[in-house]
């Protein structure tokens, strides 16, 4: 399935009298990574967290225009944020396990979701943790702390326990920053394994990191979008000047 | 990043520059050596071949460490891309240099019959072809990479004039069958020379336009391909 997953059209939000995106319109197509590019402060953040409705817990935040994932407006009324964010899970920056061991993180979402049989969630747990390539690191240390594991380790196990509420589209805010070359490698080739069955929004700082994992990438510069193409097309023959500016190194 | 970067292509630039006028010298003294039955003339462009060769180690591996170290993509991957290829060609050119020169001896004497099957014509043509292979890398001009191409194609057909001349020769006059034979090997040198300034021209369009027309002599109307 490659489909559009998300269709947002004429996306605005402000903070107060900051107007932080401007008219976006973009589709992002199922089974496939989209990068967001740019300069700091230019709106990719903020856009990422309007598709799980994250900016929704800002004081002064207005968002105006629409945002459908599989034709359903997200910020409908009716819309129940829980189910949503059950459906478009994130991960950010700084791994943020739990104070609880590993299994208690993996297990976490199903658990509140209702479902309280160990076998289950111990199978539940496996799967996430085998999806999110760190099962063979943590299965004989499953009730040791989550907060004892290496920064690479901890942002898989995060990501395992993203999984284990089996979302459709996977959010991640700069995933590997704070990681080394080994541990990137390590969730940019987990990317690749999910992208199979999940649809993945990243934002990175990494033009090579965006040129490398992503199938269509979207260069944003004070809020717009500027240039919105295939990775290989933007890094190639780029649109527009400033795109080729950006990407270039010569200016952000 | 940004500043070493364009300090890195600038140097590049300069050195595909500084190669490009040293080969068309080459190609020029080669030419003059032939027609002026100038043997030392000769002997300096085939001692000289070796500058050539160090120019395209140089920039092959200039190439790679920049590759290497800025990861370049869009404008800058292009020029990359191009200078190694024009590097390339340029090299070829200068061995053509060579081959010409060796032409010298063997045809020492010929001078009138050069002109009379029409090499003078050729070799002007193709001379002036490399000087705007090597100017539209220099100035970035797709436009007169453009014509490059398309005067490509003029030297071919007078390529297949001079062979019929040529033949003619032979068949009127058998003492004409061995320095016939060296200007049948060195029209097929000039020919390449023109070959070779046309893929410079091709790589500057790639550069400019980023579309990719090799193997098509039609550049207004290619399609393309990305």
């Amino acid at each position: 399935m490659t489909q559009e997953k998300i269709h947002i059209k004429d996306l605005n939000l402000y903070y107060g009298t900051n107007h932080a995106l401007k008219n976006v319109s973009i589709d992002i197509k199922g089974n496939r990574i989209t990068s967001l590019i740019g300069p700091s402060g230019c709106g990719k953040s903020t856009f990422l967290r309007t598709l799980n409705r994250l900016n929704d817990t800002i004081d002064n935040v207005i968002i105006q225009g629409d945002i459908n994932i599989d034709g359903q407006n997200i910020y409908d009324k009716n819309v129940d944020v829980v189910s949503l964010r059950k459906k478009v899970g994130m991960i950010f920056q700084k791994s943020n396990p739990f104070p609880k061991s590993v299994f208690e993180n993996v297990a976490y979402g199903p658990r509140i979701n209702g479902m309280k049989k160990k076998s289950e969630l111990e199978e539940i747990v496996e799967r996430s943790c085998r999806r999110a390539a760190i099962w063979d690191e943590v299965k004989d240390r499953l009730n040791d702390s989550a907060i004892g594991l290496s920064g690479g380790q901890q942002q898989r196990v995060c990501i395992a326990r993203a999984l284990a509420v089996d979302p459709e589209i996977l959010l991640m805010d700069e995933p590997a920053s704070a990681l080394d070359p080994i541990s990137t490698a390590k969730i940019e080739d987990l990317m690749f394994e999910l992208k199979k069955n999940l649809t993945i929004v990243i934002v990175t700082h990494n033009m090579q990191q965006a040129a490398r994992v992503s199938d269509n990438c979207a260069f944003f510069l004070m809020g717009e979008i500027i240039e919105y193409s295939a990775t290989a097309r933007m890094f190639t023959k780029p649109e527009n000047e400033k795109t080729q500016n950006y990407i270039s190194g010569r200016f952000g | 990043m940004y500043h070493y970067l364009e300090e890195e292509l600038e140097q590049l630039k300069t050195k595909i520059i500084k190669m490009g006028s040293l080969v068309e010298e080459q190609i020029e003294l080669a030419i003059r050596s032939l027609f002026e039955g100038n043997l030392d003339l000769a002997k300096t462009v085939i001692s000289r071949d070796d500058e050539v060769d160090k120019y395209d180690i140089k920039i092959d591996k200039h190439c790679q460490r920049i590759f290497a170290l800025t990861q370049p993509v869009a404008f800058d991957l292009r020029l990359i891309m191009s200078a190694l290829m024009i590097n390339s060609d340029l090299e070829r050119m200068g061995d053509i240099a060579v081959n010409i020169s060796e032409r010298a001896a063997p045809l020492l004497g010929y001078s009138e019959l050069l002109k009379k099957v029409r090499v003078d014509e050729m070799s002007g043509k193709v001379k002036k072809i490399v000087r705007m292979g090597i100017d539209c890398f220099v100035n970035s001009d797709a436009e007169l990479a453009k014509k490059i191409i398309l005067m490509d194609v003029e030297v071919d057909n007078l390529d297949k004039q001079i062979f019929d001349l040529i033949t003619l020769e032979m068949r009127n006059d058998n003492n004409m069958i061995i320095p016939c034979s060296h200007i049948l090997t060195l029209i097929r040198n000039i020919e390449r020379l023109s070959d070779h300034a046309t893929n410079i021209a091709e790589d500057v369009i790639f550069l400019i336009d980023a579309k990719i027309i090799k193997h098509s002599k039609d550049p207004d109307n290619l399609k393309q391909k990305e």
